[in-house]
């Protein structure tokens, strides 16, 4: 019969692995969020370095997330790691800055001398964790709060293109689309920030 | 940072990075996932629209200032602003009269003189209904 003549061909198409229409949107959006994941906790811990605060690194690195999200996804993956880190920078020099701004304004404003609503440290976080079995770690945690304390004294684009090319390993151009200046800059702000640290940490970590 | 061979210093320096990455506490873990599924909800969330129209345009934004401006200019009064009525007008033609009846003219003077002898026939009339007075 004529109509069994056709099953061949049909098959042939069916062998075609078909999409739906929004697949591969959704394959972009499963990417970028397991990009994010990989990223976040590294891009938490270089926004707490600069701003010194938990929650405000938090806010900081969310909204990273969500600009990058909202504006980028449909951009190569490729292109997510320098966007995102410049969208993060950014929010931390606008954190900064607010800062700054309203240390200002604060100093001009008479405070309380004690602290009458009880919102002082709890000085037993200032505690040392002394469990069982750490000299190493406390060891390591009195280097790295060293390394920050250095990396904080820094002028702020020594800072980024020390963090980003060696803590997140940004290579010179994807630090320099990061930070919005050129690989020259890059190279120069970096041997800088290397010169100081390792001055100022060579007897400390010796 | 040598693109090939890190100095001793940026290793160790990458090493204790890495450490305290590892080191970051659950409660900081859990509140970033949270972050990351907010930053996809918000996206996929429909944006507020209006009459169909998206409300966090530049469009919209214009419209509502417009909107805004024209209120105010409504609600405000406007005492400053010249307003031509049909009182007014009236008031200039009177002008106009008074300033050609300054420049003297014996027609003018008669008019007014005519109109005179009028008001006073018409309240004598009043006074005397019967026309008894009347000549």
């Amino acid at each position: 019969m004529q109509c069994f003549a056709t099953l061949p061909d049909a098959r042939l198409t069916w062998d075609v692995p078909i999409r739906a229409p929004g697949e591969s949107a959704l394959d972009q959006t499963r990417e970028l969020d397991k990009f994010l994941a990989d990223i976040e906790r590294r891009a938490f811990r270089m926004a707490q370095i600069a701003l010194r605060d938990v929650d405000d690194a938090l806010d900081v690195v969310q909204d990273a997330m969500l600009k990058l999200v909202r504006n980028y996804a449909a951009k190569p993956a490729a292109e997510w790691r320098p966007l995102f880190y410049r969208i993060l920078e950014n929010g931390i020099r606008d954190l900064q800055r607010r800062r700054t701004v309203r240390g200002r304004l604060m100093a001009w404003m008479p405070g309380p001398k004690d602290d009458p609503d009880g919102d002082a440290q709890d000085p037993l976080e200032s505690v040392a964790d002394e469990s069982p079995g750490v000299p190493q770690l406390l060891m390591q945690a009195q280097a790295m709060e060293q390394l920050e304390k250095s990396l904080r004294a820094l002028p702020a684009r020594q800072r980024e293109a020390f963090m980003l090319r060696n803590f997140e390993g940004l290579d010179v151009a994807e630090t320099a689309s990061a930070m919005g200046c050129s690989e020259g800059s890059v190279k120069t702000h970096y041997s800088r920030a290397v010169h100081t640290l390792r001055e100022e940490l060579a007897e400390v970590w010796s | 940072m040598n693109e090939n061979s890190p100095t001793p210093f940026e290793k160790r320096s990458r090493e204790l990075f890495e450490e305290s990455v590892g080191n970051v506490d659950m409660r900081v873990r859990s509140r970033l996932n949270q972050a990351r599924h907010a930053a996809f909800a918000a996206t996929t969330r429909p944006a507020a629209r209006f009459l169909g129209v998206p409300l966090a345009t530049p469009a919209a934004g214009l419209c509502a200032v417009a909107l805004l401006a024209a209120g105010i200019w409504f609600a405000v009064p406007h005492g400053d602003r010249p307003m031509i009525t049909a009182e007014s007008q009236a008031n200039f033609e009177d002008l106009d009269i008074v300033a050609s009846a300054e420049e003297s003219s014996g027609d003018t003077l008669e008019m007014l003189q005519d109109d005179a002898d009028f008001y006073d026939w018409a309240a004598e009339k009043n006074s005397n209904p019967d026309g008894s007075n009347v000549g």
